[in-house]
């Protein structure tokens, strides 16, 4: 998976470009719009990652270019002015998400991720496992090691989506928003409590633990052997 | 080009209007006496003309005529400005009492022409009445006085025209411009207002009725203008205050880590200590930008039908685990529809909830109550507000309880500010009240 970073300011293009190698992604990285456009318009990058202010050509007219050069490799928006009419204007030109500075890097790396996973097709799968988890996405039953476990409707829900994205880090935000439907960011600890929660159902009567927490970060569900 | 001041357009506007009346009523008395001198010229006319008639009755010729003469000149001798000709039946002048008469037939009745630089009145009548075939008499008055005297009068008019209209334009130039004082005070008080003295106001009780308003609007104006420099003012000090914690945490914690080499474990924990320091700024930023874009107007919630019940539903769901962990009964009940932004009253009713949990002792309960028509009602068990402070509560930065400190890496103090605006920007309005051992906030929205 290669991507495209377009972002003209030295140090967070630098810190992007660190963050999405080391989180698996080959980064190009370019620094004023005339650049960017022409590397974007080679097509060989599998999502674009375009702040909006550019000296030269602005992130807008880099997407114009590369739609009208019939390329729908996804485009997620960087920028630090939140005006509704911009985020319409750049949804209209086709942009596929959109994020405020400031934002995590953990909000960012998840969007990337579902942006390149939505070109695959979505997945049928009737049951989700790890190691001895396994989630019955039809009988709605979830089971640990053979055993049944009972969860609520929105245990459930979280649980399909800590495996659905098993492996990555999951912040806050994104979780209130995929299971709870809550777009905004929130100073709660709601989504602790409903983890430890759910950490007490599956994992507490375990020695292998799933549920990790990263700090500051967020939740990621995998195996770890150490 | 320069647009004429207000004073001179109306000095100007006076002016012309005493200048068309005077010369309408100039002009109608001038035609009154035209009309009154033709009048009176008749009457004397047919009165002569009947007495020379009668002193020629039976005249049928020239010879004849000259035998009447003596009575007649005799008769017309007493009054200079009359003068005679006397025709004969086929026209054949047969006597003229004075040379220069005007020579064109004159018709029958009265009729007025001018010859040699006189202008006559005439009266013209056959000598036996109604029959045309007889000799025909004319008399001419002289009329040159009256003449005289309305050529005087048009003088006269002209002049009390444009006298009185140049009256009028000084007097009307000075009267605006003592009217308009209180204009040219509105202006001066106007120009000395500057961002340090907007609580400069007119004295509108002092205004005539007309300024009243208006200067009761820019009095207005001002007000909101002092409001919000005040609460700008306020906002960016409580902003630099806010932002002063954790940034002199960051550093000092940054320069203390950095002063001597140590283990990789305390290095990934000072990240994290720094971590959660910016995390904090971060969220306190983006909720001043959202109060910000709410000063500014450029919250603009869209208008989509909701079931409140579902979202309060949904929001009370979400708080469940909390609310169970702190022992707290949370409840719905009513049911109400509302056209609003979901995602916007979603985040002002998740801010409230959020509130009333810090706020509710173990074994409390809050209560989300709908009313339609249309309130929204989210009360919680838990210790009175002081009734002053119930106000402060939406402030910026504002904390109910004093021992939270500033920075606490919880709590901005932001969020009862953010539904405040949320709620305005749907055209509603938020109040908290505090009764019975029950805290409410009571949202009212328009239908």
């Amino acid at each position: 998976m290669k991507l495209l970073i377009v972002e003209d300011q030295a140090k967070t293009g630098q810190y992007l470009s660190q963050g999405l190698s080391e989180a698996g992604f080959a980064t190009e990285l370019a620094s004023d719009g005339d650049t960017g456009q022409h590397l974007a318009l080679s097509g060989d990058h599998d999502l674009l990652i375009l702040d909006v202010m550019l000296p030269g050509r602005n992130g807008w007219q880099i997407l114009q270019a590369v739609r009208q050069a019939g390329l729908d490799t996804p485009v997620l928006f960087l920028t630090a002015r939140d005006a509704v009419e911009d985020r319409v204007h750049g949804l209209e030109l086709g942009a596929d998400d959109y994020l405020v500075k400031p934002f995590a890097f953990s909000e960012l790396l998840a969007r990337v991720r579902s942006l390149l996973r939505r070109g695959a097709s979505a997945s049928q799968d009737t049951c989700l496992a790890l190691a001895d988890l396994r989630l019955d996405l039809i009988r709605r039953r979830a089971e640990r090691a053979g055993q049944r476990i009972d969860l609520t409707a929105k245990e459930f829900a979280l649980l399909e989506l800590l495996l659905r994205r098993q492996g990555e880090v999951l912040p806050k935000s994104l979780i209130a928003s995929q299971v709870w439907d809550m777009n905004f960011d929130s100073d709660t600890n709601v989504i602790e409590v409903a983890i430890r929660r759910l950490r007490l159902k599956i994992d507490d009567s375990h020695a292998t633990k799933l549920i990790h927490t990263v700090r500051g970060m967020g939740y990621v569900l995998e195996e770890r052997h150490d | 080009m320069r647009r004429l001041s207000l004073g001179s357009r109306l000095a100007l506007l006076f002016a012309a209007c005493t200048a068309a009346v005077s010369l309408g009523a100039g002009l109608l008395f001038n035609r009154a006496s035209e009309q009154h001198f033709v009048e009176l010229d008749q009457q004397l006319l047919s009165g002569r003309l009947s007495l020379m008639s009668s002193l020629l009755a039976g005249v049928a010729t020239q010879e004849q005529l000259a035998t009447r003469l003596p009575a007649l000149l005799n008769e017309l001798s007493h009054q200079s400005d009359l003068a005679l000709r006397v025709r004969g039946a086929d026209g054949e002048p047969w006597f003229a009492s004075r040379g220069e008469l005007p020579q064109a037939p004159t018709p029958t009745g009265l009729a007025t022409l001018h010859s040699h630089g006189v202008d006559y009145r005439s009266l013209s009548a056959p000598l036996i009445d109604g029959q045309p075939a007889s000799p025909q008499l004319t008399l001419f008055l002289d009329i040159t006085h009256h003449q005289h005297f309305l050529q005087g009068m048009q003088r006269l008019i002209w002049l009390t025209v444009g006298l009185s209209a140049l009256a009028t334009a000084l007097l009307g130039a000075w009267a605006v411009r003592r009217g308009l004082k209180p204009l040219r005070q509105m202006g001066k008080v106007a120009a000395s207002v500057t961002a340090g003295s907007l609580t400069t106001r007119l004295p509108a009780a002092e205004m005539p009725e007309e300024l009243a308003e208006l200067a009761g609007t820019v009095n207005a104006m001002l007000q909101r203008l002092d409001d919000a420099f005040q609460r700008l003012s306020a906002f960016s000090a409580d902003i630099a205050h806010e932002l002063r914690t954790p940034l002199s945490n960051l550093l000092t914690h940054t320069q203390v880590t950095l002063t001597r080499p140590r283990s990789l474990e305390e290095y990934r924990e000072a990240l994290h200590g720094n971590l959660e320091e910016l995390q904090w700024m971060a969220q306190l930023v983006n909720d001043m930008l959202y109060l910000a874009k709410a000063d500014h107007g450029l919250l603009m919630p869209s208008r989509q039908a909701l079931d409140l019940a579902t979202e309060a539903d949904a929001l009370l769901e979400y708080y469940a685990p909390l609310a169970e962990d702190a022992e707290v009964h949370l409840l719905r009940e009513g049911q109400a529809h509302a056209k609003g932004d979901r995602h916007m009253l979603r985040r002002a009713l998740s801010n409230l909830l959020d509130n009333a949990l810090r706020f509710t002792p173990a074994g409390g309960e809050i209560r989300v109550s709908l009313q339609p028509g249309l309130r929204i009602v989210v009360a919680n068990t838990g210790p009175a507000i002081a009734p002053q402070l119930l106000e402060r509560l939406f402030d910026r930065f504002y904390r109910a309880d004093p021992a939270r400190q500033e920075g606490s890496s919880e709590h901005a103090g932001l969020g009862l500010a953010i539904t405040r605006s949320i709620v305005q920007a749907h055209g509603g309005k938020i109040r908290a009240e505090c009764e019975d051992g029950w805290t409410r906030f009571v949202i009212d929205l328009p239908e």
